[in-house]
């Protein structure tokens, strides 16, 4: 019988910890890797696809890859879009963590939108606060409105998905109401808000660089503001902390004593205020206005930047930027290479499928390590 | 095997150069401390996991192998400890389960009935093989699963913990299959944290430390202290210092207490006791009379029917499991992957679940990033979970080092009542030690403690009074444990002796 001696001492155990931590950078450059791998790949596919129906398939492909960077009203009107995109994306990536499918983003970015520019419109504000307070109202405004559907499934257990689709599209009717009834000037003809007063418009980054960078404005540093916020708010507060316990387990974060009913409520309408940022940056940077159809569907597009990001706050602002330069690129694509706008859905649609398989593949295996534990025992 | 090295992809050396044999026709227990790398040993020679190098022999040929599949054309069957059986079947589908008789495209039921019948005979496993598995007791789905492997052409099965959740009597039976498996010329390994069980049925042991093997030795040859002195590398002392102690107030009272599970049956039938503080009151009973629904009404992970609990003056009759935990409740659940832990959650989260939000964890809303690693740390010495750190998501750990977060966590709750659900199930010989002393730690500071387990041995050194359970009653309340037999409190255990209605009440 041989006895060998085993670690015990404490210096063989920092010696043991290091190597760990070692191995674990290791884990995530590894990780990193595969990624940007994925992201290759996945260009590659989508370039096999514009092979396949284009007429001019390189100069397609050029379009969609740099399009965005080729001429400076382009990199501003990707800055504009990835802005809200990445405010919604903020805002879908808080109920996520809690494992609740928030698709409510939408309708709080309209309420915020709304909200923006009627206290804009007739509350008259010195400058500053001209910002503030409309944005301030519009959060509150958001807030209130995601309350609905996070009550709904905290303590009567309706189904989220079904709930937020639904306020959504009352939403959607009571903002063109109220828009086409009441917002539209007199003789105007068009549909849309009288023009928010100078006051309230977010100050344009073309007018500050002197350059033609298009609608994009100063809202980018609110962003800046949200995703620092956010990264706290998850990573450093006990509210953080009970989102991401009842995301993990929701079962363990009530036998702990979080009182997950409150909480689900609040990851919503916080989702909500920050959703609601979003129609601020439309109604005050973008459009300086309200018009119809003002999202155009951003609020869905949220959710695959959060997912890109899987949730992590810090990521989101590159997976926001990423996908709106896909979403750009995407349309000088079709105007300048005469794709059909469904083939570039079609090659947006594979780009995000293939890095987002990668995605899946590891909630599978989350899923599976529980029965792994189980075997464990 | 041979040269056996396994590192996780998180870092973490499970096997560092193991060998391992075994004979053939032997029964060989594989012990070590929690997380010593015998089960995960045990999955690389079953084909759940890769080794990262190393060598397997068998009869003389090496083999690779990479599936389960692989493992059982190979003759090489494994009984994890949480079954992997599916609920809702009767016992013959679940046998077999993966190679069915057909019939036409049917599962021809009445040979699945038939084989099972057979190879329960053949093998003294006794099962009825058209009962649904959500209703029979552990120890039989136990032998469902054994039968399974036996199905599949196991020559060699490995049964990891599988006396953990055993009832003596059901320990017993176990082993006189195991013995039957042997003459039938099977290979046994059996993996234990009881020494006494190991001493028992065991013809050699192998000691695992720190992922290595320390050695293997004929059973004949080996004591229960020195095998605890290889696997742990000190001196264990397994005697309690139990001080007198006078009791407090009845910090717990259950009254008429009634549950009725999903499937309509009453399993809890007008439960009544106290629990005072500065006491240990043990909740003896087969397992599946009704103590694991008690324990989940007492601390609200289900609702009574009727009956009342109160906590000092307070009544937390069907209160939520949050409410119950901050009205001074700690508990240590049975279920621990349902309730415990998070699985994808850090150590160091998982163990401030109960207090995020006091200080020093938390101030003005924010969490102290510092104070919960320092708790961390500290956890993790004391209660020597093996972990090079708190970073570590809890599903990473061994089976017995999860029950130590969760037992570290609740036992460091300072609660009026503590709730303790088989602690120490899983949980190795050092690390029970120091939970023992722990509990009655608490006892001794005024603390009332329900302790409920399978280990008769355990509750009855542990606890002040002794509650017996059968068929969701209370048939018994035993003041005087000291001078009390297992025998017979097995025999009230069994609802072969009971206590008159006067008696237990004289007793609450
Ligand atoms: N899937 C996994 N990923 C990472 N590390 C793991 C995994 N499974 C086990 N480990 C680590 O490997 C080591 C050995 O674990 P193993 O489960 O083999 O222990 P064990 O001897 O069976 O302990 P126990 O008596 O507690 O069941 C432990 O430190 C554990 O944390
Ligand atoms: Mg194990």
């Amino acid at each position: 019988m041989v006895d060998t001696p085993a670690i015990t001492n404490s210096e063989a155990r920092v010696h043991e910890r290091m190597r760990i931590r070692k191995e674990r950078v290791r884990g995530s450059l590894i990780d990193l890797v595969v990624t940007l791998g994925t992201i290759v790949i996945a260009l590659v596919v989508g370039f096999i696809v514009t092979l396949a129906v284009g007429k001019q398939p390189i100069a397609a492909y050029t379009a969609l890859l740099t399009g965005p960077l080729s001429q400076v009203n382009r990199l501003g009107n990707w800055l504009q879009d990835a802005t809200t995109l990445i405010l919604i994306g903020l805002s879908v990536s808080i109920a996520f963590q809690a494992r609740q499918f928030n698709l409510g983003a939408e309708g709080s970015l309209l309420v915020g939108a709304m909200t923006a520019a009627v206290v804009a419109l007739y509350v008259p504000l010195p400058p500053i606060l001209g910002i503030i307070v409309p944005l301030l109202a519009a959060m509150a405004a958001g807030f209130l409105v995601a309350l609905i559907p996070g009550w709904m499934k905290a303590y009567l257990n309706a189904n989220e998905i079904v709930s937020t689709l639904m306020i959504n599209a009352i939403i959607a009717n009571l903002y063109q109401y109220l828009l086409i009834n009441f917002l539209t000037p007199e003789g105007d003809n068009v549909r849309r808000s009288a023009l928010l007063p100078a006051t309230s418009a977010f100050p344009l980054l073309a007018d500050i660089f002197n350059a033609n960078l298009g609608r994009a404005n100063l809202a980018i540093v609110v962003v800046l503001i949200v995703v620092i916020a956010v990264w706290i708010l998850m990573r450093h507060t006990s509210f953080g902390y009970e989102i991401r316990m009842i995301g993990a387990n929701e079962k363990f974060a009530q036998y702990g004593g979080i009182n997950t009913k409150r909480v689900v409520m609040l990851a919503f309408a916080i989702g909500g205020a920050v959703a609601a940022i979003g129609g601020v940056h439309l109604a005050m940077g973008v459009h300086n206005r309200l018009i119809l159809g003002i999202s155009a569907g951003l609020g869905f597009e949220g959710i695959v930047v959060a997912m890109l990001a899987r949730n992590n706050p810090l990521l989101v602002p590159i997976t926001g930027l990423f996908y709106s330069y896909l979403r750009i690129g995407g349309d000088i694509m079709e105007r300048t290479a005469s794709v059909g706008a469904e083939i570039v859905q079609v090659i947006q649609a594979v780009i995000i499928l293939l890095i987002t398989a990668q995605f899946v593949i590891e909630y599978v295996r989350t899923r599976r390590n529980r029965r792994a534990a189980e075997a464990k025992l | 095997m041979r040269d056996i090295i396994k590192i996780y992809p998180n870092g973490v050396r499970a096997n560092r150069e193991v060998h391992f044999g075994i004979r053939s026709g032997e029964i060989h227990a594989l012990v070590g401390e929690n997380g010593a790398g015998k089960s995960t040993l045990m999955k690389i020679l079953y084909g759940v996991e890769r080794p990262s190098s190393g060598s397997i022999f068998l009869r003389g040929k090496s083999v690779h192998i990479n599936s389960e599949h692989e493992a059982i054309a190979l003759g090489i069957g494994m009984v994890f400890q949480n079954f992997m059986l599916v609920p809702s079947f009767t016992i013959a589908q679940n046998v077999v389960l993966g190679s069915e008789p057909m019939r036409g495209m049917l599962l021809d039921q009445r040979a699945a009935v038939k084989i099972t019948n057979n190879l329960a005979r053949q093998y003294g496993l006794v099962v009825d093989p058209t009962a649904i598995v959500d209703s029979v007791p552990v120890g039989m789905r136990q032998r469902v699963e054994i039968l399974k492997a036996l199905y599949r052409g196991a020559d060699i099965l490995i049964l990891d913990e599988p006396t953990a959740v055993l009832t003596p009597q059901e320990t017993r039976e176990l082993f006189a299959a195991i013995r039957q498996l042997v003459n039938a010329g099977k290979t046994i390994i059996f993996i234990s944290h009881k020494l006494r069980e190991v001493m028992e049925i065991s013809d050699r042991v192998s000691v695992m430390r720190d992922g290595q093997m320390v050695g293997t030795l004929h059973t004949s040859d080996a004591t229960e202290s020195r095998l605890a002195k290889m696997m742990v590398g000190r001196e264990v002392f397994l005697q309690l210092d139990k001080p007198t102690k006078e009791r407090g107030v009845a910090m717990l009272q259950v009254r008429h207490l009634e549950y009725v599970n999903e499937a309509g049956r009453e399993v809890v039938r007008g439960v009544s006791f106290n629990t005072y503080s500065g006491e240990i009151l043990g909740i003896a009973g087969v397992e599946g009379n009704g103590q694991t629904e008690l324990v989940e009404v007492l601390t609200g992970l289900r609702k009574p029917v009727a009956g009342t609990v109160s906590l000092g003056d307070h009544s937390i009759t069907g209160l939520s499991a949050s409410a119950v935990r901050l009205s001074g409740v700690a508990h240590i659940p049975e279920d621990r992957l349902t309730n415990g832990v998070a699985l994808n959650a850090s150590i160091d989260e998982n163990l401030i679940v109960d207090r995020y939000n006091k200080p020093p964890f938390s101030r003005a809303g924010f969490v102290s990033h510092g104070a919960v690693v320092k708790h961390g740390e500290k956890m993790i010495d004391q209660y020597a979970i093996r972990a090079p750190d708190g970073t570590l998501p809890v599903g990473s750990l061994s089976g017995g080092n999860m029950q130590k977060v969760v037992v570290a966590r609740e036992l460091s709750a300072n609660p009026k009542l503590l709730i303790a659900a088989q602690p120490t199930r899983g949980v190795d010989i050092g690390a029970t030690e120091f939970m023992h002393q722990q509990l009655l730690k608490q006892r001794n500071e005024g603390v009332a403690v329900l302790l409920v387990s399978a280990d008769l041995a355990e509750v009855m050194s542990l606890s002040d009074r002794l509650a017996v359970m059968h068929n969701g009653r209370i048939v018994a309340i035993i003041t005087d444990v000291r001078n009390v037999s297992e025998e017979e409190v097995g025999l009230f255990m069994l609802g072969v002796k009971q206590q008159t209605q006067a008696e237990i009440e004289a007793n609450w």
